[in-house]
């Protein structure tokens, strides 16, 4: 088989695996399997306007998702996705608050690079404590994603607390409506534009660079690229710096396009959704692209679901769930599998 | 003094039953990140049979039972189908996470809290003003034991480390690493229903979704900084629960100066810190423990 083919074929077939699992748990808890999956395709691709939810939901999970495969391919399990993602929307929405009357040429700009910032150190932090003490980046960048979550809920209850606010969520002041860089319930050319941005020069960085190329030979045998001389530790912060960077560029496109102000614990499955889009398109930038469309037409069927058929939005979580369970397994193993039953 | 020792052991008691599952696991090479997920499995087995049941032992042997269904859906996934352990567990967790949820709302209509009548038998007011606990907390040290002996002073426990360490050094004795990563896991899935089971019906006699809120991940990073061992996990989930411990003393004490989320956050950043110093006292290179477990 074509080298290419092969890989596409294994994922489809584990895919199928993980839907397989899905129906069987839907039917655990009396839900009818195809029923609940043609309902999440009908809420993903045939609702009215689907394809403006789709880019509303998947162009940020897109952004974030570039970040995810460029610290996988240097072999670090950036898992703290969220956490770079909430900081880089906490910083800019300090940005928006200190640049208040400003012109918007000057603080859509800034409010976007102080959000890749933020996001840029929320990663900095395991990295360092990676190269430097090796401690593992799963659990300090899982702890990182837990701390983000109690920062967001302290900033937009404490410092950038909407006084007006009455609602039960706490949330800070709306972003100035001259800022918006989309409406609240869509995508807009902005987006569009920065995330084929991102794309562009995400692919050129990993097929292109030397920083490309030799953060890929490191994923798959750091010992070899030291001994040749490359510096694994620089690789190393950079691969995470530049994942967090695109988690918090991702933030402070949620803050200033469609969420348009910071609420405690908003989107809080966004980083675990487009570590999945990462793996799934097999650490390719290009094919990360439709996989992101994908997976934001599957978040927005997940919050049109219990609106409009009343099932259960944790269906969506299953569904994810499970793909994240089989997404990295090898079917060359199925072989062994039987091998082992034959002994 | 007392109630903070009993604030503590109620917190600390389900990271430590969950931290040992972690440590069997561990010793047998496998990075268990679905422990989060296993653990909110159990504690919601638990209160969905004791408000079905009215019994205590049906909800621990149904939590029991889905944790090593769950268990043995993990072990498939990692040692036959050879997939990436840390995805893999974070999907468990997924599943655990969602899963129950979704069983939520297919028994009681809606995803709110389910509060139980009654929950674990307590220690009874014999032991004064530590009577509330739970008999979890009264059996924990006998666990622990149970496990050190298992793991520290038995052939099996050595063949585990082998399967751990070199599987094939103990592939070479005669022992199937895979066979002997089932029987951990399996060995740690009613480990984490009773720290699930404590957690929701030890002191609150409630479930709600999301109640584990990362302590099935804390109870990892215990596994990490206490070396694999069954004492040091202890030791380690037992600093975590101190910390958050103490964080809620000190809400108690100056909320109003501190801001709350921060101390929410202290347990967390402990972990960091834990981390921290064990990856220095081990040694410090890049290389951490989990490329040398997956050789």
């Amino acid at each position: 088989m074509t080298g290419r083919l092969f890989p596409v074929i294994q994922t489809g077939a584990f895919i199928v695996l993980a839907l397989v699992l899905c129906s069987l748990i839907f039917a655990a808890v009396g839900l009818s399997a195809t029923g609940t999956l043609a309902a999440i395709i009908d809420g993903a691709f045939f609702r009215p306007n689907a394809l403006n939810h789709i880019l509303r939901w998947g162009l940020p999970l897109l952004i974030t998702a570039v970040g995810v495969v460029i610290s996988f391919r240097a072999g670090y399990f950036n898992i703290g996705a969220q956490g770079q993602f909430y900081l880089g929307a906490i910083c800019a929405a300090f940005a928006a608050e200190w640049l208040r009357g400003s012109p918007a040429f000057v603080a859509v700009p800034a409010c976007l690079l102080a959000g890749m910032a933020g996001g840029a150190l929320w990663a900095l932090w395991p990295a360092l404590l990676r190269v430097k003490a090796g401690a593992d980046e799963v659990i300090t960048t899982m702890m990182g994603n837990f701390i983000a979550a109690q920062l967001l809920v302290h900033v937009t209850s404490g410092p950038l607390k909407d006084p007006s606010g009455s609602g039960q969520q706490a949330s800070s002041r709306p972003v100035d409506a001259a800022w918006r860089i989309s409406e609240s319930s869509g995508s807009s050319p902005v987006i569009i534009i920065l995330a084929g941005l991102v794309v562009m020069l995400g692919w050129w960085l990993v097929n292109r660079t030397s920083f490309g190329i030799l953060s890929g030979l490191a994923g798959r045998n750091p010992v070899m690229v030291t001994w040749q001389g490359a510096k694994v530790q620089r690789i190393a912060v950079s691969a995470f710096v530049l994942s967090g960077a695109l988690a918090g560029l991702a933030g402070s496109v949620e803050l200033l396009g469609p969420n348009g102000r910071l609420a405690s614990g908003f989107l809080p499955d966004h980083g675990f959704t487009a570590i999945l889009i990462a793996l799934v398109a097999g650490m390719s930038i290009v094919a990360a692209g439709f996989i992101a469309l994908f997976f934001g037409a599957l978040t927005s069927s997940g919050l049109w679901l219990p609106i409009m058929t009343g099932l259960p939005s944790a269906a969506i979580d299953i569904i994810h769930a499970s793909i994240a369970l089989f997404i990295t397994a090898k079917a060359g193993a199925l072989r062994a599998l039987l091998t082992w039953f034959r002994r | 003094m007392e109630d903070l020792i009993v604030a503590f052991l109620r917190s600390g008691t389900p990271l430590v039953y969950v931290a040992l599952a972690g440590v069997i696991a561990q010793r047998a090479g496998i990075w268990h990140l679905g422990l989060e997920g296993m653990m909110i499995t159990g504690a919601c087995a638990t209160i969905v049979g004791i408000v079905l049941a009215q019994s205590v032992v049906v909800g621990l042997v149904a939590g029991a039972l889905f944790c090593c269904l769950l268990a043995v859906l993990f072990w498939f996934v990692v040692e036959v189908l050879k997939a990436n352990q840390i995805i893999a567990g974070l999907g468990l967790t997924g599943l655990g996470l969602g899963g129950t949820a979704l069983a939520l709302t297919a028994i009681f209509g809606s995803e709110a809290a389910v509060s139980a009548p009654f929950g674990l038998p307590r220690i009874g007011p014999a032991f004064g003003a530590f009577g509330g606990l739970s008999v979890l907390v009264a059996a924990m040290p006998f666990v622990i034991l149970a496990c050190w002996l298992l793991l520290c002073r038995t052939r099996f426990g050595l063949r585990l480390a082998a399967c751990g360490e070199h599987p094939f050094a103990a592939r070479a004795t005669g022992v199937n690493p895979a066979k002997m990563r089932l029987v951990a896991l399996l060995l740690g899935g009613p480990l984490c229903a009773l720290g699930g089971a404590e957690l929701a019906a030890g002191s609150l006699q409630i479930f709600s979704v999301n109640m584990t809120a990362g302590r099935g991940f804390m109870s990892f990073a215990a596994v990490i900084f206490g070396a694999g061992h069954p004492v040091g996990a202890t030791l380690a989930a037992f600093f975590f629960a101190l910390v958050g411990a103490l964080g809620i003393r000190a809400q108690l004490a100056y909320g109003d100066r501190i801001p709350s989320s921060l101390l929410l956050a202290l347990p967390y950043v402990a972990t960091v810190i834990g981390l921290w110093i064990s990856a220095r006292i081990r040694g410090g290179n890049a290389v951490s423990s989990r490329e040398l477990g997956q050789q």
